[in-house]
């Protein structure tokens, strides 16, 4: 059996749903996953959007969207899919929606919301089984206010509140771990540079039912400190050094969609971008960069 | 009081621009106000940054309305109505624009009676490079036109705003605001302080009463999808995209995927077409074509580019 439709590139629609015209920075990592998330969940969702930078998509009477968007706070975007999924089912119940026009509660957030602010009410979804889809830009900061650094920041990159000459003291949380430790029906982590995978994933979880969470690490020149031009490239970098693995979990197993071999040192992939600048100049932290290497290889080793 | 304010793109450093020229302003012993215009604070989307100096408290807030002095890094904007370059610009406003063409030529063209003076347009940046940044250049204009600020508070509030990014780019930015400085020597004092604005003289509002309305009516919901393209998103591009077709192997798929901005569909024949009315010009389907059949130009001077 065979559940998907996309086999090859040349099966990735070619006409968008998206719409053009938006407020996101030119070469945006998040809104490049988007509209290859949305060519595939289709027209039939409704987006439910903690602040950040999406937030500004749908500015009143402006929206990319082909159907409806809510705005939640940033604790709060599963809170309100719950909401909108009750009063779909209550109108489903009362026959005043037919089934066929039934919708897709999509929850669409930073990872301010999805590592840190939002958590708690992502794990009480999770726990009361929620039908839902959980889509992550994760722009590894607080993009919209500044790029603050958050709970998904990496180890070593610069942010607004880690500008000191080491980066943010801190790690990246692994909120694949945390979801799949929720039993949920399905988690996998995607990235616009490769679209095919992307687009995969999203099939499946659209064939599924219950709490899945789509991943999507989201390269922000602006963020991150990169040429616009560069998005793809630091995309498939961070892929192939190995530092964004391309996995998913489902009934109880993980599987990785891509074991990148061979694996680039993870400098191929921090020199890209201004955030880890400090790590080659005016003096190469020899030291630093081998503690990020060593902490992917220890990953990889784990997968084998 | 002075009132300033600097227009261009996202990215060309207009708000680097008022804090040097705010820290330059305080350093002579004024009252500063600068700030960013909060809004699409986006790389190639119009923004503005402004500046308030007096020798006395500044009780005034918000959007300046009546410029003294209006310097606009980037002359692309000057027809683009949401960048409001020439909003409130009357007899006794500077405007200076950078600019290849001279103020002569900006004179006949605004038909406005006030002061036009002109810098050379920074040059555009080759593909894949970043766009260099005038914020030191506009700082250094401006604290020339208004004639109350040394050389030496210039410098010094360069490398105070600068210091973060390291001596190379401080020393970079202190020689393109000086060279700006120096090239307005002539016109030191040319931009005037404006008076004050009685807040009590201010015509009274026509208030308008309205109905505590149905929600249906006071909050439409809106019907059409896809509103968004009538943003005009192509006004951001600094570069433009242009296709080979005969270049191009109809793959039908890698440029018009990973656009970002769903600003390439692919024709019924497998062509792809770039929707110039959206294209923010990221510059990311250059990129990724394997048979390099895009490549890009300076949108300036561009077929069917404003102006
Ligand atoms: C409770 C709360 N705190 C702070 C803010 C201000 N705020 C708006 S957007 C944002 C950043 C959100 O970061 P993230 O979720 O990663 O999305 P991004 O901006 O990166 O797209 C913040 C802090 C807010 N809206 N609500
Ligand atoms: S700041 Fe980053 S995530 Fe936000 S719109 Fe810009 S590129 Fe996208
Ligand atoms: S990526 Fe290049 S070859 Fe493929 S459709 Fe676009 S322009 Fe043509
Ligand atoms: S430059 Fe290319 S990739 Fe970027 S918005 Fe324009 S068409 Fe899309
Ligand atoms: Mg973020």
């Amino acid at each position: 059996m065979n559940e998907h439709v996309i086999h090859r590139v040349r099966d990735l629609p070619s006409a968008h749903l998206l719409g053009a015209g938006t407020a996101m920075c030119a070469g945006c990592g998040g809104l490049g996953a988007l509209h290859q998330v949305y060519d595939v969940l289709g027209e039939k969702t409704v987006f439910v959007n903690a602040a950040g930078c999406m937030t500004l998509l749908a500015n009143y009477p402006f929206t990319p969207f082909k159907g409806s968007w809510l705005y939640t706070a940033m604790a709060s975007a599963p809170a309100g899919a719950q909401g909108v999924r009750d009063a779909l089912d209550v109108l489903l119940a009362q026959g005043r929606l037919p089934p066929a026009e039934d919708l897709a509660p999509v929850v669409l957030t930073g990872d301010g919301s999805a590592y840190g602010m939002g958590l708690s009410a992502t794990s009480a979804a999770i726990e009361r089984g929620l039908d839902f889809l959980y889509l992550c830009y994760d722009n590894e900061g607080y993009g919209n206010t500044g790029q603050q650094s958050s709970g998904a920041t990496p180890h070593a990159a610069r942010t607004a509140t880690s500008a000191g000459g080491r980066g943010h003291p801190g790690f990246k949380k692994d909120l694949f771990a945390i979801w799949a430790a929720h039993a949920p029906a399905y988690v996998a982590t995607v990235i616009g540079a490769e679209p095919l995978d992307l687009a995969r994933k999203v099939e499946t979880a659209i064939g599924l039912k219950g709490p899945r969470l789509i991943l999507a690490l989201a390269p922000c020149p602006t963020g991150w400190d990169f040429e616009p031009a560069a998005l793809v490239d630091v995309g498939r970098l961070a892929v192939n050094t190995g530092i964004f693995p391309l996995k998913e979990y489902r009934d109880g197993r993980i599987t990785h969609t891509r074991i990148p071999r061979p694996r680039l040192p993870v400098e191929a992939y921090l020199s890209t971008q201004g955030r880890f600048a400090h790590l080659f100049s005016p003096r190469r932290d020899d030291a630093a960069i081998a503690a990020i290497q060593a902490q992917v290889d220890r990953y990889w080793q784990g997968v084998a | 009081m002075y009132r300033i304010r600097f227009h261009g793109r996202g990215g060309q450093g207009m708000k680097t621009a008022s804090c040097i020229l705010g820290d330059a302003f305080f350093a002579e012993g004024f009252e500063v106000q600068d700030a960013p215009r909060y809004g699409a604070e986006r790389r190639g989307a119009p923004i503005f940054a402004y500046v308030r100096a007096d020798r006395a408290a500044i009780n005034e807030r918000g959007i300046i309305a009546r410029p003294d002095l209006v310097v606009v890094a980037d002359d692309t904007l000057v027809t683009v109505p949401a960048a409001a370059v020439l909003q409130g610009v009357g007899a006794r406003t500077v405007l200076l624009i950078c600019s290849n063409d001279d103020a002569a030529t900006w004179t006949a063209r605004l038909k406005r009676d006030c002061r036009v003076l002109t810098l050379p347009a920074p040059a555009a940046p080759e593909a894949g490079q970043a766009q260099a940044g005038v914020g030191a250049l506009c700082a250094g204009a401006a604290a020339a036109l208004v004639g109350v600020i040394g050389r030496a508070a210039l410098e010094r509030a360069v490398a105070a705003e600068l210091a973060a990014h390291g001596a190379p780019v401080v020393a970079r930015n202190t020689a393109q605001a000086l060279a700006a400085y120096d090239a307005l020597a002539a016109h030191q004092g040319l931009v005037s302080a404006g008076g004050a604005v009685d807040a009590g003289a201010r015509a009274p509002v026509d208030w308008i009463d309205l109905a505590a309305e149905d929600a249906a009516a006071a909050a439409p919901d809106i019907h059409a999808t896809a509103t968004s393209l009538k943003a005009a998103t192509g006004l951001w591009r600094v570069m433009r995209p242009v296709i080979d077709h005969a270049h191009c192997h109809k793959c039908s798929w890698i440029c018009s995927t990973l656009c970002p901005d769903s600003a390439i569909a692919v024709d019924a024949d497998h062509a792809p077409r770039i929707d110039y009315d959206h294209c923010k010009g990221c510059l990311v389907c250059v990129a990724v074509c394997p048979s390099h059949a895009i490549r890009a130009i300076p949108e300036r001077g561009a077929a069917g580019a404003v102006p």
